[in-house]
């Protein structure tokens, strides 16, 4: 919270996948450094952000960590709307958590945008003794689905960095492109150098919905 | 950038290194198990065994406040006796003494009765605990007679998921007895339910009443209590208790949980009217700021604010609630919340998007006791006769 409002980027970002892959210890992990054993559910959807650089500019990640039972889904499915990255999450112990993946890219295809940055994260990378899924086998399914993929573990800390750092840098790749290619767009046009990324838009729009 | 560093208070209060404190049994368990009303016969004299965390180490300057509040304390509840003690009690009397909280010792009566589990006639009393508390045991039985493989895979999933990030680091919920007692509660109230089956959240609902009817057993801290010395027949009794009154409770707000949780869309929707006629320079803040009433009230009402204040605060505010009938699980408790997100209107009028939903999904209330929810409470009183018959009011913009 401490941090300053000063960014040159504003991306909105979901954590989604089945219950109790650890998505909240991925964002614990990554925003204050965190990690609890045995964290409380996730009601509807949490929130947090954190700053980080990506080639010399200040990126900050606003980040929507949603409850994975499928009742809230009309609820957390709200929050898509917007969103310009997702994690993906599974457990690399729990094969059906995988196996649920391509549910929830349907969810992302419904509700989300079409050009949404997508990375599949096969979290509780720390738990070898129990792998049911595949490393290679994950790697295979992203790269013809076209998703990044990593493998990361919130309890130990590895690759956690790394996962929101590489989709939050393909993100900023594809914005900074994409603001340079459609400078004629009226909607896009960058009136100054700090592009809030479809954050504005997201929030009426499921306000409407509530009824 | 600001990276947290671990704060050695906060995984204390968790993982603390200090022994456990006793657990210890009533003498007469047995005999609660069957006349809960036991102890109300036979106490007289005001409660001595349980002295209240406040009365710890007072200054003398302090000892007559003290002195005073303890006697409003020994009336009240010399009261609630009194009206507990009738054949035949008077429902609108305890509803009425109920309001403004509830002795400790006396909740496990007086919730049961509120909720019409235990009747009001003495007579049908024990004949009903033994009838209701046999029926849960066959519900028990039936659902789970096929084993693992005869459950209901999705939501079994789901609740073994959860039991165990029940109330994390609390002693009672993080044994195994506890946890299994929870995990059947939730299971056959899921299947009983199909509409809405196990929403994740239903399992903080079972917390306040399965300590509270615990807490008839025992002379120690049910949160700390070690739940390997329950008699098997006690457990059984505050098991099957706590799943009939988180029933009762259920009835009431079953909306918030079936398919599009179109309860819950209503009273933030109405919650979002009210807080714009109290508080407009707050409501039009969070507007301009973007903020949108679902962000963070959808788990206000999805928990029933048991995410935002402790057990304590919640076994309070339920004796209101309860008082109020179990409509006020829905109705009383958007006046409850919205009486809850004025009370930071200064602070949240000077903050931005980020700054309001990172408070509201933490607010400062760890100190909260009894005195704050009461203020509460009575705030939440004040809106709801202002406002509740006024409904036409609402929509009209």
């Amino acid at each position: 919270m401490a941090e300053g409002s000063n960014y040159d980027y504003l991306f909105k970002v979901v954590l989604i996948g089945d219950s109790g892959v650890g998505k909240s210890n991925l964002l614990s992990r990554f925003t204050r450094n965190e990690f609890n054993l045995d964290s409380k559910s996730t009601i509807g959807v949490e929130f947090a952000t954190r700053t980080i650089n990506v080639d010399g500019k200040t990126v900050k990640a606003q980040i929507w960590d949603t409850a994975g039972q499928e009742r809230y889904r009309a609820i957390t499915s709200a929050y898509y709307r917007g969103a310009v990255g997702a994690l993906l999450v599974y457990d690399i112990a729990k094969h059906a958590t995988y196996a649920n993946v391509t549910r929830w890219l349907k969810e992302l295809r419904d509700h989300a945008d079409a050009n949404i940055v997508i990375m599949l994260v096969g979290n509780k990378s720390d738990l070898k003794h129990l792998r049911a899924v595949p490393t290679e086998e994950a790697k295979t399914f992203a790269t013809e689905n076209e998703l990044s993929f990593i493998e990361t573990s919130a309890l130990d800390a590895s690759n956690v960095e790394s996962a929101f750092q590489t989709i939050l840098t393909d993100i900023y790749r594809i914005v900074s492109s994409k603001t340079l290619e459609q400078s004629s767009d009226p909607i896009k046009a960058p009136t100054s150098d700090t592009i809030p990324v479809a954050i504005d838009s997201a929030a009426p729009a499921s306000g409407s919905k509530c009824c | 950038m600001v990276v947290g560093d671990f704060d050695p208070d906060e995984s204390e209060q968790t993982h603390s290194n200090k022994p456990a404190p006793p657990s210890t049994l009533k003498p007469d368990v047995d005999k609660i198990v069957n006349d809960p009303f036991v102890s109300i016969h036979k106490s007289t004299e005001p409660e001595a065994n349980n002295p209240p965390k406040a009365v710890r180490s007072a200054s003398p300057s302090d000892s007559a406040k003290l002195m005073r509040e303890r006697s409003i304390r020994t009336n009240r509840r010399l009261r609630f006796i009194e009206c507990l003690r009738k054949d035949d009690i008077n429902i609108a009397e305890l509803r009425k003494l109920a309001w403004a909280g509830t002795p400790s010792t006396l909740r496990p009566v007086v919730w049961p009765l509120l909720l019409g589990y235990l009747p009001l006639a003495a007579p049908a009393r024990s004949a009903t605990l033994t009838r209701k508390r046999e029926e849960y045991r066959s519900l028990v039985e039936l659902a789970f007679k096929k084993e693992r493989q005869g459950l209901d895979q999705q939501i079994w999933h789901q609740i073994e998921i959860d039991v165990p990030r029940t109330r994390p680091g609390t002693r009672l919920w993080m044994q195994e007895h506890t946890q299994r007692s929870l995990e059947r509660i939730l299971y056959v109230w899921a299947i009983r339910h199909p509409a809405s089956g196990y929403v994740q959240g239903i399992n903080d609902l079972v917390t306040p009443f399965f300590q509270v009817f615990l807490s008839a057993y025992i002379d120690s801290d049910p949160e700390q209590f070690d739940a390997a010395l329950l008699p098997e027949n006690v457990r059984d009794a505050v098991e099957a208790d706590s799943f009939w009154c988180l029933s009762r409770l259920l009835d009431g707000i079953q909306d918030n949980y079936i398919a599009t949780q179109p309860g819950i869309q209503r009273s933030v929707k109405r919650m979002a009217e009210l807080v714009a006629r109290i508080d407009a320079p707050l409501y039009a803040h969070l507007e301009s700021e973007s903020v949108e009433f679902m962000q963070f009230a959808f788990r206000w009402m999805n928990c029933l604010l048991m995410r935002e204040i402790s057990v304590q605060n919640t076994i309070r505010m339920w004796d209101t609630y309860l008082a109020e009938g179990t409509d006020a699980f829905s109705q009383f408790h958007l006046y409850v919340c919205s009486a809850f997100l004025v009370k930071w209107s200064e602070k949240l009028r000077k903050m931005d998007f980020q700054g309001i939903i990172m408070f509201l999904q933490s607010p400062p209330t760890q100190d909260w006791d009894d005195h704050e929810i009461e203020m509460l409470l009575s705030e939440a009183f004040v809106l709801n006769s202002i406002w509740h018959n006024a409904q036409s009011h609402f929509g009209a913009k």
